[in-house]
């Protein structure tokens, strides 16, 4: 079963071939819709097998590399095409195909009637075969493969609808950020591989690795590698200061929020570090800033969050938000729960976007919160599965979010320090409250759109199914991470399952004190506490007294316009680094250096090579005789050298 | 200097003197006269060098069948003496002349040189059996045999290829 | 001399083209309008030899008292020569409908010039070198001027053989200069007495002009005159034929004579005479392609360049120079298939429509035509990740480690120069405009053949680590 790996790459990417070549000429929406999931729903079933193979198997032996062929051989440079199963990358490959096949189920019914329906499912096969790429990589460069073609992907699908406005501009504006964006970050990543080749000779994971573990290394070589790999995650996984496009992102269709933008690509960056985390456990200082990094990314997503108007925006920066978390676990080396948290947050995330697609279908495009309220009687299938969302996300036991979520907290404080946990708590809270503050607008009290032109209704079993599997998971997707304290020493069944691939780095790591249960217990029970205050305080402002955010808005004139503005950092950015960049490359760049001097010169050259071309063939005469000449006097040259050099 | 070698000597001027006739006369005739020549003082050398079969089968092949059959093509088609390439350009003619004077000098040189460094030896007792016909059989069909079936496949595509270029059939 | 069940086995591929030139024979004698099924016949049959050199890749023999190879490299160059002939015959079958010369004969001469370079890649001895050599040239003598009523298809066909006479000339010569300091033909004793024979100037003088007699064969400037003229004027189908497997064979027969001298790790001395031959060969083939306008001259040009390349990988002289050669043979085999196979399918009834200017507008009127046009021009100027990119960057390696980075800096120089004339066609293609209609011979083998050569194209693209792999494991 296990060498079956490669058809969970394959099958996709045949799925992308007949959409993409023969899309146009099938036109019957089912056959494609029925073609894209089923490639990736058998993907799914295969890595179901795999894992339950693997789950048979005793934990030291869950490790197995699947070596299709030789890519690229070049003296030390040995880059097989080869697949990697272990527990980490199967627990990522089920994440994907199973979220993926959910939403692709959903995209059937959101995208019914789109003239690019084939178009679009051929993107999104398109976008699963790079992402399983990425993840079953044996070495960094097929990662980065994939890492570049998931970037691609999520351009094309952003995109998708190129020719429709969004905001002050158009989707294809919205795409382009997220490359050029994303191409800042990819840059470092490739420095990271070069170090890491020019240190190791390698790029295959098990050879760098073992070399690592070693030691012998100097750290400043592992700070270098860890930052420069860092920032390529944080333009692929939107931390500050390269999180700008996630939001922008959301032009796309919202199954590609779903899918792209909120469970699966962002969070590469996350399975990158923990990939490598033995490199970041060698590179403390590096993991510190990791552990900043995102939780000022969590903090800062979160209060712009408070205030956006945009049902999907309000998503978009509560991701953003939720991926801060996942670094910093990673950051305070609490790698399984960092990746826990990657699956819990696929599953609510994606809930709430697919909810939120639902949402945006019923009400005719519509996307402004302040212009819903009271769906949930015409949408209820739409607002219990969202209301599970919500709740998830807020940390309320015993839904997923709480144990993930609570278990980074618990790692923040016991491996960095209180103020970790304090922030950390803060963002736990905004979160529970912007969540429910676009609950209760959206789902909650009177409807403020105008009744005559809008009629909610709630979406086709072919939407509404996907929405009640996701909410399902988002409810008991939490059991398989039960804290030790509740569940007894090795309870915890995500941290066994993940143990073997981190505990090269764990054993790196440095040891931190014991703290006691009531501890834990303690600070459990407040940061929930605090997460169902807010939720409280949510409703009570949004729904009966209207009045408190109002006149809180006005009395903090400035501070509301810093955060509905997103701290003006597009506009910092566009100020300090896009206009001068284009001032340059339009004044100097273009009209003088290309125009008149690289183009001169290629063109200078380019006619002299072409009247000597004209003037030597000349030589060619079509008389038979004048070659055999030509061929003698070769000889006779020939002859002169043998006879010179005797 | 042996008989043997005199016999050489003068067969190879032979064959060397009929040559530069073969391309020089404008006779088409003529020329191919000097062939059947050429091929006779060919067969001569062979057989100072003990090679006594080919130079049978040089005379009996070559001069006498192959050059008979040349000989009644020239005859039927009776070809008018062409104005050829050289005889318009006179100072290229002179280059080419000057040309292949200078490759047989390099030639000879390199040859000369080459030879002095390996003392020939005498083996005319051996050389004798080497040129047998029945030696000669014995070799075609072991060691050689892959070669003798080889160019039976080229013969067969010579012939249809020839048989091609010129049938009537694929007008 | 004894054959054992294994010889024979390994033998298969030689004796299965032997048996099937007979069989074409018959059918083509006894078979009403036999040409309609000789093409898949011949098709099948070149397949199945593919085929079987592949699965008998590791069943190396050495046959018929040492004179004949089998496995191995060899049966990479078998395989290259059985399936480059099989995607021709593809290529070939519509083409000489169109062309007037649709006759049975066409493909037993196919076959038969299959059996000389198979001849030639697996000889041990410069007899069989020569033999199969002669087999292959009378072959494609005579498929260059198949097309009797067109005068340049006869002119070709003609100066080819004239050309290739007088080079064949000079071989033989060389041939009796190397048995004369040898005392044998045999390439095994020559790697043995190769301490003593290399300051020998009997054995020196006969190599070389060994090297000079396949470099007329591999289009080496300056032995390179005929090939203009006979790849233009020779059906298209023939010149894809010549210019592509017929090449592999020349260089094949370099590879067998140097290869195990290389391996004993002797040094070159010809290292200086091959170098000038592949500088002046890219140099000149690039340079002088700009200027053409007829597609099959520029491609004639182009293919004189990419011998150029090759010869890099041979001047080397180290085992990954061999293997990058071979690399770069498989790779440059399929891209001008796929090249004079699209051109063959463009060309006008009378065997115009080649130049430039029949092109024009082609991206909007044969988008298809016009896209596998392109990709295998980019293939052909080496940009990645097609296979063209992987056969120069192996051979250009290989002159770097041997310590000629200058041989690898002017490869790079004319590929960049050579760029210019593969995307002109594209350009011409894609941004010019003219209201004349392109006729297409509807042809579905042919697409299939040009779909199998760009599909490997792509492959040795996208998998070069392998192949080379492959290659390498057979030294």
């Amino acid at each position: 079963m296990i060498d079956l790996i490669y058809l969970t790459v394959l099958l996709p990417l045949i799925g992308f071939a007949i959409n993409g070549l023969l899309g146009p000429k099938i036109k019957n929406e089912k056959v494609i819709g029925v073609i894209g999931s089923g490639a990736v729903g058998i993907s799914f079933l295969i890595s179901l097998g795999i894992f339950f193979e693997l789950l048979g198997k005793p934990a030291a032996e869950r490790h197995f590399i699947v070596n299709l062929f030789q890519w690229i051989k070049v003296d030390y440079l040995n880059i097989p095409i080869g697949y990697q199963v272990d527990p980490l990358s199967i627990l990522m490959a089920l994440v994907v195909t199973g979220v993926g096949f959910v939403i692709h189920v959903y995209s059937i019914g959101y995208m019914h009637g789109d003239k690019g329906f084939w178009r679009f499912f051929a993107y999104l096969n398109l976008f699963i075969f790079a992402m399983m790429n990425l993840i079953l990589a044996d070495n960094f460069v097929l990662l980065f493969l994939g890492w570049e073609g998931v970037g691609l992907c999520s351009y094309l699908l952003i995109g998708f609808w190129y020719d429709r406005k969004f905001e002050n501009s158009t989707t294809a504006d919205a795409a382009k950020k997220a490359f050029v964006v994303n191409r800042i970050g990819d840059f470092g990543f490739l420095i990271g591989m070069f170090i890491i080749y020019l240190t190791f000779n390698s790029l295959r994971f098990e050879e760098v690795f073992a070399q690592v573990k070693l030691g012998g290394i100097p750290e400043s070589t592992f700070n270098m590698i860890a930052l420069f790999l860092f920032i390529g995650a944080t333009g692929k996984s939107a931390q500050i200061p390269l999180y700008v496009w996630l939001p922008d992102a959301m032009a796309g269709p919202t199954p590609v929020s779903a899918l792209i933008h909120a469970a699966t690509m962002v969070t590469a960056g996350v399975y990158m570090v923990a990939r490598t985390s033995v490199i970041y456990a060698s590179a403390p200082t590096i993991m510190m800033v990791v552990a900043v990094v995102g939780l000022l990314t969590a903090i800062f997503a979160a209060s712009i969050g408070l205030v956006q108007n945009d049902i999907k925006k309000v998503l978009a920066y509560s991701t953003v938000s939720q991926l801060g978390y996942m670094f910093l676990a990673m950051g305070v080396g609490a790698f399984t729960a960092g990746i826990f948290h990657v699956m819990t947050h696929a599953f609510f995330k994606a809930l709430l976007f697919l909810a939120a697609g639902s949402v945006i279908h019923g009400m005719h495009e519509e996307q402004n919160i302040q212009k819903y309220g009271g769906l949930k009687k015409y949408m209820p299938v739409t607002y219990l599965t969202f209301l599970t969302g919500a709740i998830a996300i807020s940390g309320i036991p015993p839904f997923s979010g709480f144990f993930s979520k609570d278990e980074i907290l618990w790692y923040s404080y016991a491996n960095a320090g209180f103020a970790f946990w304090l922030v950390g708590a803060i963002t736990a809270m905004l979160t529970a409250f912007y969540m429910f503050r676009l609950y209760s607008l959206t789902f909650e009290g009177e409807g403020r759109f105008d009744h005559h032109h809008v009629h909610p209704h709630e979406s086709p079993k072919v939407m509404t199914v996907p929405l009640i599997v996701l909410a399902i998971l988002s409810v008991i997707g939490g059991f398989i991470g039960i804290p030790e304290i509740f569940s007894g020493s090795g309870g915890n069944q995500i941290k066994n399952w993940l143990d073997p691939v981190f505990k090269p780095a764990n054993s790196l790591l440095a040891k931190h004190g014991a703290h006691s249960h009531f501890e834990e217990i303690l600070l459990m029970a407040v940061s929930v506490a605090a997460a169902a205050g807010a939720i409280y305080f949510a409703r009570f402002v949004y729904l009966k007294r209207k009045d408190i955010a109002e006149s809180a808005s006005l009395k903090f004139p400035g501070l509301y316009r810093l955060l509905f503005n997103k701290y003006l950092i597009d506009e910092a950015y566009d100020k300090a680094i896009i206009s001068p960049i284009v001032k340059v490359s339009d004044g100097f760049l273009w009209k003088f250096t290309d125009v008149k001097i690289i183009d001169g010169l290629v063109n200078k050259t380019a006619s002299l090579i072409e009247s000597f071309a004209s003037q030597i063939r000349k030589m060619q005469t079509g008389v038979a005789q004048f070659y055999a000449v030509i061929m003698v006097l070769g000889i006779v040259i020939a002859f002169f050298w043998i006879m010179a050099s005797l | 200097m042996s008989l043997e070698s005199v016999l050489f000597y003068f067969f190879a001027a032979i064959s060397i003197v009929t040559s530069i006739l073969v391309i020089s006369s404008k006779n088409p005739v003529l020329s191919a006269l000097s062939l059947i020549l050429n091929f006779a003082g060919l067969a001569g050398v062979y057989l100072t060098l003990y090679a006594q079969f080919i130079a049978v089968v040089q005379v009996i092949v070559y001069a006498g069948a192959i050059m008979v059959l040349f000989l009644f093509v020239i005859m039927l088609i009776r070809p008018e003496a062409e104005r050829n390439y050289f005889q318009e350009r006179k100072s290229f003619k002179m280059l080419t002349i000057g040309i292949g004077v200078i490759v047989l000098g390099q030639l000879m040189f390199l040859i000369i040189s080459g030879t002095s460094m390996f003392t020939s030896g005498g083996h005319s007792e051996q050389s004798l059996e080497v040129g047998t016909v029945e030696r000669i059989g014995w070799e075609l069909m072991t060691s050689y045999l892959l070669p003798f079936e080889a160019i039976g496949f080229l013969l067969l595509a010579a012939s249809i290829g020839a048989m091609v270029l010129a049938k009537k059939k694929f007008e | 001399m004894t054959f054992t069940v294994h010889d024979l086995i390994s033998l298969s591929p030689v004796l299965l083209i032997g048996v099937g030139i007979l069989a074409t024979l018959i059918i083509e004698m006894l078979v009403k309008e036999s040409e309609k099924i000789l093409g898949w016949f011949t098709f099948v049959l070149l397949l199945s030899v593919a085929y079987l050199s592949l699965i008998l890749l590791d069943h190396t023999a050495l046959v018929f008292e040492d004179k004949f190879l089998t496995g191995g490299r060899v049966n990479i160059f078998f395989f290259l020569f059985s399936f480059g002939a099989a995607v021709v015959s593809l290529l070939s079958m519509e083409y000489i409908k169109k062309a007037g010369i649709h006759f049975g004969e066409y493909y037993i001469m196919l076959l038969s010039s299959v059996l000389g370079m198979m001849l030639i890649s697996g000889a041990t001895d410069f007899i069989m070198i020569f033999i199969g050599l002669e087999q292959m040239s009378v072959c494609f003598y005579v498929l260059a001027g198949f097309n009797r009523r067109n005068e340049r298809s006869l002119e070709a066909a003609l100066k080819y053989f004239l050309l290739g006479s007088f080079a064949t000339g000079f071989l033989v010569f060389g041939l009796g200069l190397i048995y004369g300091a040898v005392g044998s033909l045999s390439i095994t004793e020559i790697v043995i007495g190769y301490e003593t024979l290399k300051t020998s100037p009997l054995f020196l003088t006969g190599t070389l002009l060994f090297i000079i007699g396949f470099s007329f064969k591999i289009a080496a400037v300056p032995f390179h005159m005929w090939v203009p003229d006979v790849y233009q004027g020779a059906p298209t189908s023939v010149t894809a034929l010549m210019s592509t497997t017929g090449k592999a064979a020349a260089f094949s027969a370099l590879i067998i004579i140097f290869s195990p001298i290389i391996q004993a790790a002797y040094p070159s001395f010809f290292t200086p005479v091959i170098s000038v031959l592949a500088v002046l060969s890219m140099l000149y083939g690039s340079i002088v392609a700009i200027s053409q306008n007829d597609l099959k001259r520029m491609l004639a040009y182009s293919s004189i360049a990419h011998a150029g390349y090759m010869l890099i990988g041979l001047a080397a002289w180290n085992e990954k120079g061999v293997s990058g050669v071979i690399f770069y043979l498989v790779a440059y085999t399929f891209m001008n298939l796929a090249a004079f196979g699209l051109i063959s399918l463009i060309e006008k009834r009378d065997l115009r429509g080649t130049e430039f200017s029949d092109y024009k507008g082609l991206g909007f009127k044969q988008p298809v035509l016009a896209g596998l046009m392109a990709l295998t021009m980019f293939a052909l100027s080496g940009i990645p990740p097609f296979a063209g990119f992987f056969g120069k960057y192996y051979v250009f390696l290989s002159a770097i480690e041997a310590g000629m980075t200058w041989l690898a800096i002017v490869g790079v120089i004319s590929s960049v120069i050579s760029v210019y004339f593969y995307l002109r066609l594209i350009v011409v293609m894609y941004f010019d405009n003219s209201d004349e209609i392109v006729m297409v011979t509807p042809s579905t083998s042919a697409m299939l053949g040009i779909m199998i050569s760009v599909l490997l194209i792509i492959i040795m693209g996208v998998a070069p680590g392998s192949i080379i792999n492959l290659i390498n494991s057979t030294f």
